[in-house]
């Protein structure tokens, strides 16, 4: 090895689509063997890329068909490949980032489909895996009706039947929500990725449902909310929503202080849940569609936390970092700090490099892969 | 945070003991014991650096002091990626307050002057404190009192919106009876609100409910916010001789090196109001 180049290996976890891997550095060569592809005697089983090929290019193997090329996007790929959708490098280090438009098109629509679920119907290919996270614009059905509630909120996808439909949490029924659906204004509603979503936690996170049963109240957020169990929560309500009383103030009994909560478990990585909430009144999300502009959302917000220790040992790495939902996938992903007491505020930033849809094989699939920086490109 | 103190700053902030309000009576006997309770605010270290190697042919023959221009933009780099850090931690750990009050049909709308009413209403039912206190009028044409304030941070791209709120609640900061206590970025003001613009002010692109630019203006009351150094760790600025980069000695580095953290020790002061713009941009 030379004196500035950066070497690095592992190996990850395929989500069937673009599958983060995280290494100090950005590299200029990447290559990787397909595990699960090679035994299965079927698709992309290995790959390799190097800077000068462009982002979102490589070159790959698939079983039984010789080298291929796909290209960046814009330029020509071999055969039926999807230029674009090899490798990108990615610096995870400023919020705010999004990716390109995705407009749903001509038989694009969002439908009601349940109490829970709003189903995305997208005209081209989305691109996205479960994990991902997206942000709504311009969901007119018509210039009076539409879905410009839930405009502007992030949402985690939950789930993703195919390539052109997605899933995201919502009270998917209300009323006050018209389906976007072919004809109309449709084809101006549009979605954009939000490349890292989750660069700074525990943050703001946006209650679509807050229930109670007995004692335990389980609040369901549109996003992971990065919540440790004895994370401290405040709720910011808007009088629309309906549960104001369980705003942080105004407090009646003791004036200016803030009433706070305490996470008692997290059952999902969109749901926690607290114990013996004060009586509220019931939490709606069905604000009418007129009402959108300058729609307040409702929000939680981590303001501390009651923990001593640090993130538990798990079999592997010893003195664990703290792991976050970060955006790329719906497993839990280690970051790159050291061991923190949980519930802190942490930093999630990160750098790699991304392996894309069309290398990336099925998802579960095990993938080894090698990242260089070399001294000299030239 | 001081060395060998581990890798998380803990903050403790007293909660308030319910005040004394049902008289004692003559029964003799004490009330129930209050139990004194504190909020806890973890926030953990987190380490950052940038640096460049130089080869030595270039510190010999470069006629412009190489290392003495790259240590200053090494500094600048480190300078404003404190910011950007924390400028990115405010913007996914604060309340989002949504603008309402403008008149462009989006969420959030435009900045309104009722915006600026809102917020300060708001920090100031949350008992949040004010950075400046209030400028007296004088007798100078064109200028006007300056109400005590909160500041807020904004884009330098929403000037033309607040120069278009002049004659309903904008006083730009020329106007200031005195400018003495007006900060180097500071834009104006509109009621209890002193505006501090700068272009790395953090704004979504395309991501309003009408697919427009929405900014965050962050409006902090004194007690909202804390950044945290290391202990003898705020900034390293580390050169390295060529000698020590193999045997001919050919290359030099410079670089630099510091630790951050931060955390919002009072989430009830602080407000992330977010909004769109009315105005046009230039190119």
């Amino acid at each position: 090895m030379a004196e500035y180049s950066r070497l690095a290996s592992g190996q990850v976890t395929s989500t069937g689509g673009q599958t983060v891997v995280v290494v100090p550095f950005i590299p200029n060569y990447i290559a990787i063997e397909n595990v699960t592809r090679l035994v299965a005697g079927a698709g992309v089983t290995s790959a390799s890329w190097t800077t000068d090929m462009g982002q979102g290019a490589s070159v790959l193997s698939t079983f039984g068909t010789g080298a291929q090329y796909i290209a960046p996007v814009g330029q020509t790929s071999s055969g039926a490949l999807t230029s674009g959708t090899g490798f990108t490098t990615i610096q995870a280090g400023l919020s705010l980032q999004y990716g390109p438009t995705t407009f749903l098109g001509g038989s694009g629509g969002i439908a009601k489909t349940s109490s829970t679920v709003l189903t995305v119907t997208t005209t081209a290919a989305h691109g996205l895996v479960p994990g991902n996270w997206v942000i709504f614009q311009n969901l007119y059905q018509t210039a009076s009706t539409g879905m410009q509630q839930i405009a502007g909120i992030p949402f985690e996808v939950l789930t993703s039947a195919s390539t052109t439909t997605f899933t995201i949490g919502w009270v998917g029924n209300s009323s006050n929500l018209t389906a976007i659906t072919a004809g109309g204004l449709n084809t101006l509603a549009s979605f954009k990725q939000i490349l890292y979503p989750a660069l700074y936690v525990p943050g703001v996170a946006y209650p679509w449902s807050i229930s109670t049963s007995g004692i335990v109240t389980t609040v369901t957020t549109t996003a992971p909310h990065n919540f440790q169990v004895g994370q401290e929560i405040a709720f910011r309500i808007p009088s629309a929503n309906g549960s104001i009383e369980l705003n942080s103030l105004p407090d009646v009994l003791i004036p200016g202080s803030p009433k706070y909560y305490y996470v008692a478990s997290v059952p999902t990585r969109d749901s926690f849940t607290i114990n013996n909430l004060p009586a509220y009144t019931a939490f709606t999300v069905n604000i009418p569609f007129a009402n959108f502009v300058g729609l307040e959302f409702a929000q939680v917000v981590a303001v501390g936390d009651v923990n001593t220790g640090g993130y538990p040992y798990t079999g592997s790495a010893l003195y664990p970092s703290p792991a976050i939902y970060n955006g790329f996938s719906t497993s839990l992903t280690n970051t790159i700090n050291g061991p923190a007491i949980q519930g802190a505020y942490i930093n999630g930033t990160f750098q790699g490099f991304i392996i894309g849809a069309g290398i990336s094989g099925t998802a579960a699939d095990v993938i080894m892969w090698r990242a260089y920086l070399h001294d000299i490109n030239t | 945070m001081p060395a060998n103190g581990g890798t998380t700053c803990r903050f403790m902030r007293p909660r308030a003991l319910q005040p004394p309000t049902i008289q004692l009576g003559n029964s003799g006997i004490d009330p129930a014991a209050q139990v004194p309770q504190r909020d806890i605010i973890d926030a953990q270290m987190a380490f950052f650096g940038t640096g460049c190697v130089i080869n030595e042919q270039v510190i010999l023959q470069d006629q412009e002091g190489v290392l003495a221009w790259v240590s200053e933009r090494l500094a600048v780099a480190m300078r404003q990626a404190e910011d950007l850090i924390l400028r990115d931690y405010i913007v996914s750990a604060a309340t989002d307050l949504m603008a309402g009050g403008g008149s462009n049909g989006d969420n959030p709308t435009n900045l309104g002057v009722s915006d600026f009413s809102l917020v300060a209403a708001t920090l100031d039912t949350n008992n949040a404190y004010k950075f400046m206190s209030g400028i007296e009028g004088m007798d100078r044409f064109g200028t006007g009192p300056v109400r005590s304030a909160y500041f807020m941070l904004s884009s330098t791209e929403l000037q033309a919106d607040f120069d278009g709120l002049t004659g309903s609640g904008f006083l730009n900061q020329w106007n200031y009876p005195t400018n003495a206590s007006a900060l180097p970025s500071e834009y104006g003001n509109v009621f209890n609100i002193r505006i501090l613009t700068s272009s790395e002010a953090p704004v979504a692109r395309a991501a309003s409910a009408n697919g427009q630019d929405v900014y965050y203006n962050t409006v902090l009351g004194k007690q909202a916010i804390t950044h945290i150094n290391q202990d003898g760790f705020s900034m390293n600025l580390i050169y390295r001789d060529p000698y020590y980069s193999g045997m001919l000695a050919q290359n030099a580095t410079l670089a630099v090196k510091f630790a951050q953290a931060q955390a919002i020790t009072q989430d009830t002061a602080i407000r992330n109001v977010l909004s769109t713009r009315l105005s046009t941009l230039g190119v």
